[in-house]
């Protein structure tokens, strides 16, 4: 009983220390790194905040949600429209983002989802290349095809690397807090219950088609988010910046990367891809899709539970040793 | 691992009937289904069934394969919807009603194959059993107790994922998932499907045993009439979408028609 108190409070201690080393190591950067390495990070935070989101998605309802960028640009002309045509403050108006983002997926939400499958994948990429229309032919309000500048950040170039660097380390974190909170609560159990199968959750009391809604709005409300602080960043929109579906497809493959369902897989997942792509895919722009294929291929080969499954195993390992070694003794 | 008293629980979750002392043919039927006819999109499968389950009664529903049992029992649970008659849970039209309602109400299905969720371990998966649930933490950890003591097997099994296990011990998982929904009326669909028989041995004992135990109504869909009939006191027959016999155990084992029909002697 002692020893796995003092076990526990060993491990507890070591969680501790994990973490303030990690938010040590959070806060740092813009501090210390040069302009280009902070930006290059900033992206990263970026792109695992994305990835979190589609996880919620992806990885709890099952559901391919590969056209999920829509909503990254409906947050990202929220906050140009905002700020350029009604003056509105920027958090003001990436309020605005996420929820709109949010309502957005709701609304397309009761129907698209008793899609299934690739079927739903296929849909949510036609909702990205409507709405990108959409935007495109809106054309006295969002400047159209020939784009839109949005107010640049009021401040010094350190400034600004320090505001944008922690505005999206916040969105980070909110998304990851987020998806803990889900995979904690019966509405994340309810999600994993319909990933497995839809029929068997729906007989067990799951209201399937309120959960399916319920975590599309959030996953399209955090990429709202991120969308909108992204357009703040850019300073010049254009739909096809911001209703990429590569970018789209690429924080799909990030989520699965990482580890679809898990609260921090997407994070690490984000973290690997886009970090390959800022070293060695730069300077091999054409190959750059070949490359993102070809690490498709293998993570489906090697480790198609991505990176978190490899801990997992680790840990399990680990353990049999343990006990192993505790029944030699007695 | 301490054991739920039967006694205390066997009225439990019935409040409609709870002190009717009345001799159960007497009272009305805590299920009763009329005229039901279901399809599937233009094909119509099921055609003007009639049935009734009453409380505590463990009621078989034969058939070959195709006959349409599974789809009965689909549309009890909320899980398809009829295209016409009525379906009365416990006094109350509940014609139309959603799967999560139906279980909410105490009507709960076991699925045919299992379909426990693979992703989950056996634990996660009977606490899903209890999922629409709110009578507490408190009863819920009772009845989980109740569970591994049916299936001790599935103790040792607790934190391995579902879809890991052999099929006879998924059926075990099935059922007890099942049972954390604290059902008035359990739905039993093919629990011997694709299992040795002397799982399927196993899994009629305690079947007898929660019925006793629990003395909850059981309704259950069987291609194998001597499976069925071991453990229920009433038979409806279903061919093609109809009813074609009904009646005790007993009478429907008499009968020669049936007997060469499905148990080919």
């Amino acid at each position: 009983m002692s020893a796995s108190q003092s076990s526990s409070f060993a491990r507890r201690a070591a969680w501790a220390f994990v973490a303030l080393v990690l938010a040590v190591a959070a806060v740092l950067p813009p501090f210390y790194l040069s302009g280009y390495w902070v930006r290059v990070i900033t992206s990263l935070l970026m792109y695992g905040a994305l990835a979190s989101a589609i996880n919620i998605m992806v990885g709890f309802a099952g559901y391919p949600a590969l056209g999920n960028i829509a909503f990254f640009g409906v947050g990202a002309y929220t906050v140009a429209v905002l700020m350029v045509k009604y003056n509105v403050d920027f958090f003001v108006a990436l309020l605005a983002a996420g929820v709109l983002a949010g309502l957005y997926a709701a609304l397309l939400g009761r129907a698209v989802l008793r899609l299934r499958g690739a079927y739903f994948g296929i849909a949510t990429i036609g909702i990205n290349h409507a709405t990108s229309e959409i935007v495109t032919n809106l054309d006295s309000l969002t400047g159209g095809g020939r784009g839109t500048i949005v107010p640049f950040y009021p401040g010094g170039i350190q400034e600004e690397r320090m505001f944008f660097y922690f505005l999206m380390l916040g969105l980070m974190l909110l998304a990851v807090g987020t998806t803990w909170l889900i995979s904690r609560s019966r509405l994340g159990y309810g999600l994993r219950a319909l990933k497995a199968d839809q029929e068997g959750a729906s007989v067990m009391g799951v209201n399937t088609t309120r959960f399916k809604v319920i975590a599309w709005t959030v996953s399209a409300g955090l990429t709202g988010l991120v969308g909108g602080a992204y357009a703040y960043w850019l300073s010049f929109l254009e739909p096809p910046y911001v209703f990429d579906i590569t970018m789209g497809v690429k924080t799909y493959i990030m989520a699965i990367l990482g580890g679809a369902g898990t609260v921090v897989g997407p994070v690490l997942g984000a973290f690997t891809l886009e970090l390959l792509s800022e070293l060695i895919w730069g300077r091999f722009l054409e190959a750059h899709m070949l490359v993102l294929g070809i690490v498709v291929v293998l993570v489906v080969l090697f480790i198609p539970q991505g990176f978190m499954s490899l801990f997992a195993q680790l840990a399990a390992t680990l353990k049999r040793r343990r006990t192993g070694e505790v029944r030699a003794d007695g | 691992m301490a054991q739920v008293p039967a006694a205390k629980d066997a009225l439990a979750p019935g409040k409609a009937h709870h002190g009717t002392a009345a001799p159960q043919r007497q009272e009305s039927p805590l299920l009763k289904v009329e005229q039901l006819e279901v399809a599937y999109g233009e094909v119509q499968v099921i055609w003007g069934v009639d049935m009734e389950v009453y409380d505590r009664q463990v009621v078989a529903l034969v058939g070959s394969n195709g006959a349409g049992k599974s789809t009965i029992l689909k549309t009890i649970a909320g899980a398809l919807k009829p295209k016409a008659g009525r379906l009365i849970f416990a006094g109350q039209d509940v014609t139309g009603q959603s799967a999560a309602d139906a279980v909410r109400r105490g009507i709960v299905l076991v699925p045919e194959g299992r379909q426990l969720f693979a992703g989950m371990t056996v634990h996660e998966n009977l606490l899903m059993g209890a999922y629409a649930r709110r009578d507490g933490k408190r009863a819920i950890r009772e009845d989980l107790d109740w569970v591994y003591s049916l299936f001790p097997e599935l103790v040792r099994k607790r934190g391995q994922l579902a879809g890991t296990m052999s099929g006879g011990e998924q059926q075990m998982c099935a059922i007890g998932r099942g049972l954390m929904g604290r059902p008035r009326l359990l739905l039993l669909d093919e629990l011997s499907l694709g299992l040795a028989p002397v799982v399927v041995d196993r899994l009629v004992e305690i079947v007898t045993r929660i019925h006793r135990e629990r003395n909850l109504a059981i309704l259950l869909v069987e291609q194998d009439l001597n499976v069925a009939l071991a453990m229920a006191e009433r038979g409806y027959v279903l061919e093609t979408g109809r009813l074609v016999r009904a009646g005790t155990a007993e009478e429907l084992l008499a009968d020669e028609t049936i007997r060469t029909a499905y148990l080919g002697i």
